[in-house]
Order: structure tokens, then C-alpha cells, then sequence
């Protein structure tokens, strides 16, 4: 029997959702893992080739916070997956909105039901909402092992780090549709993001080639820049785009760590109490920028995965436990800069709109200009002509023959047109 | 081959591509010493030609190529709208034509500068100072700028003469009505309710919304425009008066005032009312909604637009972008063709 209960005020309930929109973007499921001293969030992406983990501080991020695992004394945990989207419709946006009127709530109380003389199992959220309502959602979860990606931050000897909100700003410039992004380090003062996508295509088709947008920072611009000068590193743009946008949420520092190509990639940030870590693999030729880590062998896979119960300080440990190399070495020596885990894509995800965007004013000023697409409007002068109402039905009619017949099947009182309007010669003028 | 220019108005550009993206996906794009073309042909709807100054968006221009100075690029409105949209900061902005991996593309090269304000925990120093060892924070303390450079690479392919040389313009009659359209923001809008009020109750993608979303256009020489949709159901117009239809020039006209006494304008003039309640005098065209929704889009970059009826044949849209010196003005024309009753 395991005791899992905390309470978050309103902000903490909107970083959750906040951080439940990220880890969307990885996966569809997360896992949950909780421990006396912190709770965390960690996702893995379905090619292993993305590892987030972001943990919430029992004391800080917390009003209460009680985590009683059912064995394993101190070091014990109690671990879970959910659906992303069943939290998510939980932790709906707004949780925490002073000026809105509706879906703001006083607070949220969590609590986890998982014991041996019941016959439910579940994840029980009650958001405490302004006068006197309670909602009680009970979500199903699933029993897992979770997994930790390791990463040795004493081996990432290139690191830069630069607030959230400025590096939103460069990814806003990048296409859409673009697969990678190329990071150089270059000799001249600035560093290079370039988000491209890696297709051979001729003759017309080269027309339909997104666009390949480099943006140069100024490596003054940065918070903290050491780099090894040359260096190359690609990794996916949409992961760097989920994991930027929700750092920009947090309106904080994000820091990047990493050694050479082909090896992990951490970026991390955080504040109050909640820590982010997502570990890329990264791709890029690791000949190109030899260093002084190149010589540095990987461990063998056996020792590269760890149980979480391990270690998950991996700043600590001498050993150097990587994150598990994803799909594996076909990519490393094809001659293309293809990132071996980049995720087939299988939902194209509609931009979400923001605020803070660069280019959403020019848009709402210029969308009355857009030529209406009349397939999606809703704005539809009509009724309701299906047959499901439980109020009585009046006889109506519509000019849809297949519609109106089953309507009169379904329901004696509706009298069926004999004859479309349409058909009528000559028509009503 | 060789192309380059600095853009001076990034938001006429930008909202020049959007318009004629709303047509078609692609352009083509005629870079000449003296004028710049686009050109969208789609496979059907309407066509445009589109002639501007140089100086409508570009200067410090060069263009040199073996054909007489002429470049033809087929550019894809899309990504090139996008790349635009990225240089609306800017503090300056470039276009060349270069190559890559044997690839033509256009490549825009935009600089932006934006305030670094409370992020760093040093302030960066100022933005034109290169030198790495002139650095002193303390100075230059809580003025920082972020200077940025964004190169947005679009992919194009270039066009031989030959390719270009079966293109024309289209040639039309002389017009029946000419009339300078009201604002397009409320054309556009009581048009596309219109459009919206004939598709209300279809499915979508039916072969009968074709012609449901027909709508009438008409106009006649005593300043009176009227649009209107019919269907099964219902019949709706709406009629503007007291428009104004510009004289014709002698010198524009074949024939001169001959030609202007004998012009069809001229004969319409003699029918019709400026009260819109008569039948006679009218020059109608029919066209699709959809597609007079994608033309009217036309209407962000603000110019004067005259309307040219060809009776139950076409309409003309001539739309001038303002300019500040009156000379070599811009251009668009939009060829519209007119549907059977």
C-alpha cells in the first residue's frame, strides 16, 4: 500500500499543465514517478531518441507533500503512466488566471488510491474551485518500471546557456516543417542555428523544399558560452522548439551541455522547485571536431541504461553512463547528417498561438484579408435537421434526400420531401 | 547571373507575396533593369500580372545576366511570404541569388537587433562594436542589444527565355464599364457572406457548390457596382451608387478621341441610371465566390483599384499601389473570366 498525497496552489497546477503540453510533444505517455523528496515527470519518445525528466521539489513546488512508498524504506518510490491527454484534460489550461471568470480554481489536491482491500486503482485529482465547487477527476494508471537516462555532465565539456526568451525568439524565425537543427559554434564570434531538412529532391519538387533559415547569435549575447570553436551538433528542431517554448513559460535560463556529435545532449533548466532535463541524442559528423573526449569510448549498453534507483545524480557518478544510443550505428556512418531518432511524423500539430509571438499581430491585422475557407466554417446560418432530440419532434424538412430519409424512418411524425427544392423546374423565381 | 538588393519596404514585399500566394503557389518572377514581375498563373481562377518599380521594394538594385540583363526565377510564394515575415523587425534586409550544392536559391539575409533587456545577468555591450577586447560592461550597463543575423534560404529554380517565351499576357476587348472598386475590405466582406449564405446547408465538396457559389457582378457607367448571389432558396444583391468611373486618357486609347467617340464605355454611357434601379446599362460578369475571395485578398496592400467589365466575357482588375512620387507606378492585374449564365 503505497500513501501519495500532495496539494498544489493554482500556479503549480498551470506549470503542470505547462509541463504536460511539453512532454506531449515527446510522447503519449508519462511516466510518474514519486519519491519522498520528489515527484517527476519523465516521458521518452517513441524512438528513444528524446529522454525528459522533470522533477518537482516536495518543499518548494508543493503546499503539502506526503510520499509514504510501499516498500524500499527511504530510498522507495511508487511509480505509474498515464495518458498525456487524460492528465491534460485534468490540468486544463487557465488553472491558474486571476482575470478570467471561469476555470481558475483556489486549488488542487491529489491523491493516489492503491491498496490491497480495494477493488479501484486510481489517480484521484479534486481541483478545489471558487464557490465550493469541487471537481474530483479519477484517472486509471498503469503500473511501470521507469526508466532514467543518465548523463554525465563532467564529460559535456561544450556548454552555453541563454534565457529562455531570447532563444523563443531565434526558433520563431525558423520554416515550418523543418526536421533538424544544425548548432555551429563558429570561429567568428557567433553561433550559428540552423534548422533545415535533410531532402533530395529535383525538379519541381525543389520548389516544396522548406525553407533553411540560419539565425548567428552573438556568442556575447549569451549568458555563458564554452564551446569548442568549430564544433557541429544536430539535433531534432521540434523537440528544441517544445523543450525552448516551455522554458520560455518558466521565463528562465536555458542551459545546454553536451561533448561531441553522436553523444547525448542535455538542456536543463528551472525555478521554484521545478527541475527540467531532457536528454537528446544528438547526430553530426564526430570526426569533424576532434577533441580531446573524442578518445573517451562509450560504455558498453549494459551499463549505459541504469535503474533510476541507482543513481539520478549523474553530475556524482565517475562512471560515464550515457543515455541509451538510439536506433544504432547505420547512421553513423551514412554519409548524411540524418538524425537516427528523428520521429516519423505522424501528427502534424498546428502551432499553438502565443502571445509573446513575433508575428502574430502582422497575422490578426492581415487574416480578414485571407480568402475565406468555407469548408471550416462554423458561422452557418441553419438547423438542426437530425432526428436525436429528446424534445418532441416537428415535421421539418431540408434538402439532403439521403438525411431526411432516415430522419422518417427514425421517427413517424417527420414527413420526408417528395422532391428536392432543387429539382423543382424552373425553381421558386 | 547575378541578383542582389537591399529591401526598403519589407511590409509592402511581405504583404505583396501573401496576396499573391492566396492564388496560387507559385510565381514567376521577372527581374529586369527597370521593373519587377510577378507573375501567377494558376490552372485555373484567376491570373495575375504584376509589374512594379524597383523602388516599390528594392534598392541598391543589380541585376545581370546573359540575357539581356533578365532573370526568370520560378519562386514559391510560401516560403518566400515566410522568409519576408521574419524581416519585419529587421533593421535591414537582403535578397541575393546564389547556389548551393548546385541548388539556386534565394537567400535573404535580415539583421535584427532587440533589446536584451533584464534577461542577462551581464549586460552585453553595444551592437556595432566588433572587437571582442573593448568589452566593458560597466559603461555600457543596462543598454545591451541582442544583434542578430537571420538567413533564410529559399529554394528556386531558374527559368530559360524559351520556357517564358510561350507566356502572354491575356488579351482582352475593350472593356464595356470601367469603375473604381469601393474598399475592398467591405467588398470582400459582403462578398464572401454572400458566397457563405449560397454554400449555407451544402456539404462540402459536392459537385453542386460549384455553381451555388456563383456570384453575379455587375456595373455600369453612371457609377453604380452591384454583386449579388442566386440560388434554389433565395436572391440577394447588394448595389453601390455614386462610384466614379474615370475618364479615359486620349493618348492610352487606339485611335484617340476617335477611338474614345467609338469605345463601348462610351455607347453604355448613353444607358443605365446612377440610381441602380434600371435594367438597362448594366455589364455583367459571373464568377466563382471562392476564387473573388483569393483576388479581393489583394486589398492589404491598400491600392486604388479600377474595375474593367467586359460584358458576360471578363473582368479586369487594375490595382495601382500608392506611391510617393507618382511616377512609374506599380501595377497589378488581376484577368478574371466570366462563367456562361
Amino acid at each position: 500500500m503505497v500513501v501519495l498525497n500532495f496539494t498544489l496552489t493554482p500556479e503549480a497546477a498551470a506549470k503542470v499543465h505547462d509541463l504536460l503540453v511539453c512532454l506531449g510533444k515527446f510522447s503519449d505517455t508519462v511516466a510518474i514517478e514519486a519519491r519522498r523528496d520528489k515527484f517527476s515527470f519523465t516521458a521518452l519518445n517513441s524512438s528513444k531518441s528524446a529522454y525528459a525528466a522533470l522533477s518537482l521539489d516536495s518543499k518548494q513546488f508543493f503546499t503539502s507533500y506526503e510520499c509514504i512508498p510501499s516498500q524500499g524504506g527511504s530510498d522507495g518510490r511508487f511509480t505509474c503512466s498515464m495518458y498525456t491527454k487524460a492528465l491534460l484534460s485534468v490540468f486544463k489550461g487557465r488553472l491558474y488566471d486571476p482575470s478570467a471568470r471561469f476555470g481558475s480554481i483556489d486549488s488542487c489536491e491529489v491523491s493516489v488510491q492503491d491498496r490491497a482491500d480495494q477493488t479501484e486503482c486510481r489517480f484521484i485529482v479534486k481541483m478545489i474551485c471558487n464557490q465550493g465547487i469541487i471537481k474530483t477527476y479519477k484517472l486509471t494508471y498503469e503500473a511501470t518500471d521507469v526508466m532514467h537516462a543518465l548523463f554525465d555532465r563532467n564529460v559535456a565539456k561544450n556548454k552555453w546557456s541563454m534565457h529562455a526568451s531570447a532563444m523563443k525568439e531565434y526558433t520563431e524565425y525558423f520554416g515550418a516543417k523543418t526536421e533538424m537543427l544544425d548548432i555551429f559554434a563558429g570561429e567568428d564570434g557567433r553561433t550559428v542555428f540552423k534548422s533545415y531538412t535533410e531532402k533530395i529532391s529535383s525538379g519541381k519538387e525543389v520548389l516544396k523544399h522548406p525553407l533553411v533559415t540560419a539565425v548567428a547569435v552573438r556568442v556575447a549575447d549569451f549568458e555563458d558560452f564554452n564551446v569548442q570553436p568549430g564544433l557541429h551538433i544536430v539535433i531534432s528542431v521540434k523537440d528544441f522548439k517544445a523543450i525552448v517554448s516551455h522554458a520560455d513559460t518558466l521565463k528562465t535560463s536555458l542551459k545546454a551541455y553536451y561533448s561531441q556529435p553522436t553523444r547525448p545532449l542535455q538542456f536543463s533548466y528551472g525555478c521554484d522547485g521545478l527541475l527540467c532535463e531532457f536528454t537528446l541524442m544528438t547526430s553530426g559528423d564526430s570526426n569533424a571536431a576532434a577533441t580531446p573526449a573524442a578518445a573517451i569510448q562509450s560504455p558498453s549498453r549494459g551499463n549505459s541504461r541504469a535503474r533510476s534507483s541507482t543513481s539520478d545524480r549523474p553530475s556524482n557518478t565517475t562512471s560515464r553512463p550515457e543515455m541509451p544510443p538510439p536506433v544504432e550505428p547505420a547512421s553513423r556512418r551514412a554519409p548524411k547528417r540524418r538524425l537516427p531518432g528523428s520521429r516519423p511524423v505522424t501528427e502534424p500539430r498546428r502551432p499553438e498561438p502565443d502571445a509573446d509571438s513575433l508575428f502574430v499581430q502582422q497575422e490578426e491585422d492581415d487574416a480578414r484579408w485571407e480568402p475565406v475557407d468555407y469548408n471550416k466554417e462554423e458561422e452557418t446560418l441553419g438547423w438542426d435537421a437530425s432526428a436525436d432530440h429528446a424534445a418532441p419532434v416537428y415535421p421539418t424538412f431540408t434538402d439532403s434526400a439521403s438525411l431526411s430519409r432516415t430522419e422518417s424512418a427514425e421517427s413517424s411524425e417527420a414527413i420526408a420531401p417528395t422532391q428536392r427544392v432543387s429539382q423543382v423546374s424552373g425553381g421558386l423565381w | 547571373m547575378r541578383f542582389k538588393a537591399s529591401i526598403q519596404n519589407i511590409s509592402t514585399f511581405t504583404k505583396l507575396t501573401a496576396s499573391l500566394n492566396s492564388l496560387g503557389p507559385l510565381a514567376w518572377l521577372k527581374l529586369s533593369d527597370d521593373q519587377v514581375c510577378f507573375t501567377i498563373i494558376p490552372e485555373q481562377g484567376t491570373q495575375v500580372w504584376a509589374v512594379l518599380s524597383i523602388d516599390t521594394i528594392f534598392e541598391t538594385y543589380t541585376v545581370q545576366s546573359a540575357a539581356n540583363n533578365v532573370i526568370n526565377l520560378e519562386v514559391p510564394l510560401a516560403s518566400l511570404n515566410r522568409a519576408l515575415k521574419s524581416a519585419l523587425n529587421a533593421t535591414s534586409a537582403h535578397i541575393r541569388l546564389t547556389k548551393k550544392d548546385n541548388m539556386p536559391l534565394l537567400a535573404l539575409t535580415i539583421v535584427t537587433t532587440s533589446s536584451s533587456n533584464t534577461y542577462s545577468a551581464f549586460p552585453t555591450t553595444g551592437t556595432n562594436n566588433e572587437d571582442p577586447f573593448d568589452q566593458s560592461p560597466l559603461e555600457d550597463f543596462g543598454v545591451g542589444v541582442r544583434e542578430t543575423i537571420i538567413t533564410q534560404e529559399i529554394p528556386v529554380r531558374v527559368l530559360g527565355p524559351d520556357t517564358v517565351a510561350g507566356l502572354h499576357e491575356p488579351q482582352c476587348r475593350e472593356p464595356d464599364v470601367h469603375i473604381i472598386l469601393p474598399p475592398l475590405l467591405q467588398l470582400k466582406s459582403i462578398s464572401d457572406r454572400f458566397t457563405k449564405q449560397a454554400l449555407a446547408g451544402t456539404k462540402a465538396g459536392t459537385a453542386s457548390t460549384a455553381s451555388r457559389t456563383r456570384l453575379e457582378l455587375a456595373a455600369n457607367m453612371h457609377g453604380c457596382l452591384r454583386i449579388g448571389v442566386k440560388t434554389d432558396a433565395m436572391s440577394i444583391s447588394s448595389v453601390w451608387t455614386d462610384l466614379s468611373n474615370p475618364d479615359l486618357d486620349p493618348s492610352q486609347v487606339h485611335n484617340g478621341e476617335i477611338g474614345i467617340a467609338e469605345h463601348p464605355s462610351t455607347r453604355m454611357k448613353q444607358l443605365g441610371t446612377a440610381d441602380g434601379r434600371s435594367e438597362e446599362g448594366w455589364a455583367v460578369v459571373r464568377i466563382d465566390g471562392r476564387d473573388w475571395g483569393k483576388v479581393m485578398s489583394v486589398g492589404r496592400l491598400g491600392g486604388r483599384v479600377i474595375a474593367c467589365f467586359c460584358h458576360e466575357h471578363a473582368l479586369i482588375l487594375y490595382v495601382y499601389l500608392p506611391n510617393e512620387t507618382g511616377e512609374d507606378e506599380s501595377v497589378l492585374t488581376y484577368y478574371v473570366s466570366s462563367y456562361s449564365a
